[in-house]
């Protein structure tokens, strides 16, 4: 058995009085793809964000890499190795390309082997490489992605979180980059969480899952078990 | 023509020794300018002002610019250090100008950081919001106390009063030090972080920039020269009263030095700023229309020229006065080692 990477122990999250996650649980093994699918609104990408430090949870804890991370700030958290891709292929859009990439080496522990990373995400991503001049802004939705997914990787992380990360893009692109995702698991041995809203996607990609419905983990285990009938109750709240 | 576009290996760098030793040669001409009495009183009353708008409308370009945190208040600190430099300076407490300087500023940074712990929960629209209330709200207390004159306002009374030279010269330091901080700050490991905080915050601190720490470095610097400057401001001027130190008009003119001048650039407030002195100037002779004519100047500026003037001018000619991107620089190294 691998070991455990990321533990998230009945972790919830208010907005104010509403809550958003209650007691959401979840675990990710070492060099484990796990997908996080459910509803718009099931708090997925607050869970997330939440476990990286940008939302302060109201009780719960994260544990990653042995280490309490519950409430770190964000900068601590990525230093340890854990990176999130925000959704929607978010850049740095008056930055050139290689600057977007090169921010991802921001902390500390990043720095040193900068230079051998950066030609790593040039290799897996040669659409970067011809445009490394060009401002991101300039690029289109799936190359931003591209470079996201460069400036998190950076950061040479044990764990990268991909916030849905097909969303606004073409099939073929789609298809692309989950490609290029199975190859950064399979490399470097990075752990990967998707979030998704496409179910068949996620479970054709992933080691195990976890269904989110109103803030709650409602359904997990591995991918090629389930049966789609308890997935689809689960899914939408039969 | 399409394949002409703004790509960091175009942008040629001025920041070569004889640019430096230019600026150099300049402020130093302009010291000893001021120390030997060569310049005339009339000169120096501009160059005060131009001085002291450069230092407030840098720093509030390095936060709105920079930072990506408008704030619409910073006359809150101008008034703070005015007030304390009368009440400081004035019979009952007897500091020197150097010592109610240095006070005014104190006690912004320490209002600051009190205000960082209100302001900093919001963000966009609302911090803007905040940052002016807090600032009319510092104003209704001064035109309630009634040691300060209430809305009579005070007399600044030194023993002895500074020279108009001497203001000059003081206002030029603190210029000085200002500009050359922000150069540095922006060309450090923070400087890039603000920068990678103006595109997108979040993604900022998914690659791990202490938001919080960035904010609150950047705020109480801003606080702190923009105190000063307002200090000197009004020693300058010789009296305060609530209007002037807490007035919404500081903002309008940083707003206007900064985004004539091209927010995101650090030569630009300075052409801002005697832009901003001379208009003034001119438009003295027409009280009420003043406004008017500086908030029209701005409307045309934004619709045409987006960038500044100097954002404009580095864009269509490929030139940067003392980038403060340090990356191109790698690329540049990198390219001459292949």
């Amino acid at each position: 058995m691998s070991d455990v990477l990321l533990t998230i122990e009945k972790l919830s999250v208010m907005y104010g009085d509403f809550i958003a996650v209650e007691e959401a649980s979840l675990t990710v093994d070492e060099g484990q793809i796990v997908s996080l699918i459910g509803l718009n609104g099931a708090g997925k990408t607050t869970l997330m964000s939440a476990v990286m430090g940008l939302h302060k949870p109201a009780s719960g804890k994260v544990v990653f890499n042995g280490k309490d991370i519950t409430s770190a700030h964000t900068d601590r958290i990525v230093a340890q190795g854990l990176s999130l891709i925000p959704q929607g292929g978010r850049c740095f859009n008056r930055m050139s390309v290689q600057d977007n990439l090169l921010m991802g080496s921001f902390p500390k522990t990043a720095r040193k082997g900068a230079k051998e990373t950066l030609a790593h995400i040039y290799e897996l991503f040669p659409v970067l490489k011809e445009k490394m001049r060009d401002p991101a802004g300039s690029l289109s939705g799936g190359q931003r992605q591209m470079v996201a997914i460069g400036r998190a990787l950076m950061a040479r992380p044990k764990c990268l979180i991909f916030d849905e990360i097909s969303l606004g893009l073409s099939p073929a692109v789609i298809k692309d980059i989950y490609h290029r995702i199975r190859t950064i698991n399979e490399l470097d041995k990075t752990a990967v969480i998707l979030i998704e809203q496409d179910t068949r996607r996620a479970l054709r990609m992933s080691d195990s899952f976890y269904v989110m419905l109103k803030g709650r983990t409602v359904l997990s285990g591995k991918s090629d078990e389930v049966d789609a009938e308890t997935l689809k109750d689960a899914y939408f709240g039969i | 023509m399409l394949k002409r576009k703004f790509t960091p290996s175009h942008v040629k760098v001025l920041d070569s020794p004889p640019m430096l030793i230019l600026c150099i040669v300049l402020a130093v001409g302009l010291y000893i300018g001021c120390f030997a009495g060569l310049i005339s009183n009339k000169a120096m009353r501009y160059l005060v002002q131009i001085f002291l708008y450069i230092t407030m409308g840098e720093m509030w370009n390095l936060l709105s610019g920079y930072a990506g945190m408008t704030s619409l208040g910073q006359q809150l600190y101008i008034g703070l250090a005015g007030y304390s430099v009368a009440m400081a300076t004035s019979p009952l407490f007897g500091l020197p100008l150097f010592g109610a300087l240095l006070l005014g500023a104190g006690i912004s940074v320490v209002v600051s950081l009190f205000m960082s712990l209100i302001l900093f929960r919001l963000e966009g629209m609302y911090f803007s919001i905040a940052t002016l209330v807090a600032a009319e709200a510092f104003c209704m207390l001064f035109f309630a106390w009634k040691f300060v004159g209430q809305g009579a306002g005070m007399t600044i009374r030194i023993n002895p009063y500074p020279t108009l030279q001497e203001i000059c010269i003081l206002s030029m330091t603190i210029c000085v030090v200002a500009l050359a901080l922000v150069y540095g700050l922006l060309r450090t490991r923070v400087g890039l972080g603000l920068t990678a905080m103006r595109d997108d915050i979040t993604s900022a601190a998914s690659v791990g920039v202490n938001i919080f720490s960035h904010k609150l470095l950047v705020y109480v610097i801003a606080a702190f020269f923009t105190a000063l400057a307002g200090g000197i401001f009004f020693v300058n001027k010789g009296m305060i009263y609530p209007d002037s130190g807490f007035g919404i008009s500081w903002t309008i003119s940083m707003v206007f030095i900064a985004i004539i001048g091209g927010t995101g650039t650090v030569s630009g407030p300075i052409i801002g700023a005697i832009i901003y002195v001379f208009l003034n100037e001119k438009l003295a002779d027409y009280p009420g229309w003043s406004n008017i004519i500086l908030g029209t100047i701005t409307i045309l500026v934004i619709l045409f020229l987006p960038n500044g003037i100097m954002g404009t001018l580095q864009k269509k000619l490929h030139f940067e006065i003392f980038s403060s991107k340090r990356f191109s620089f790698k690329l540049k190294k990198a390219a001459k080692e292949k």
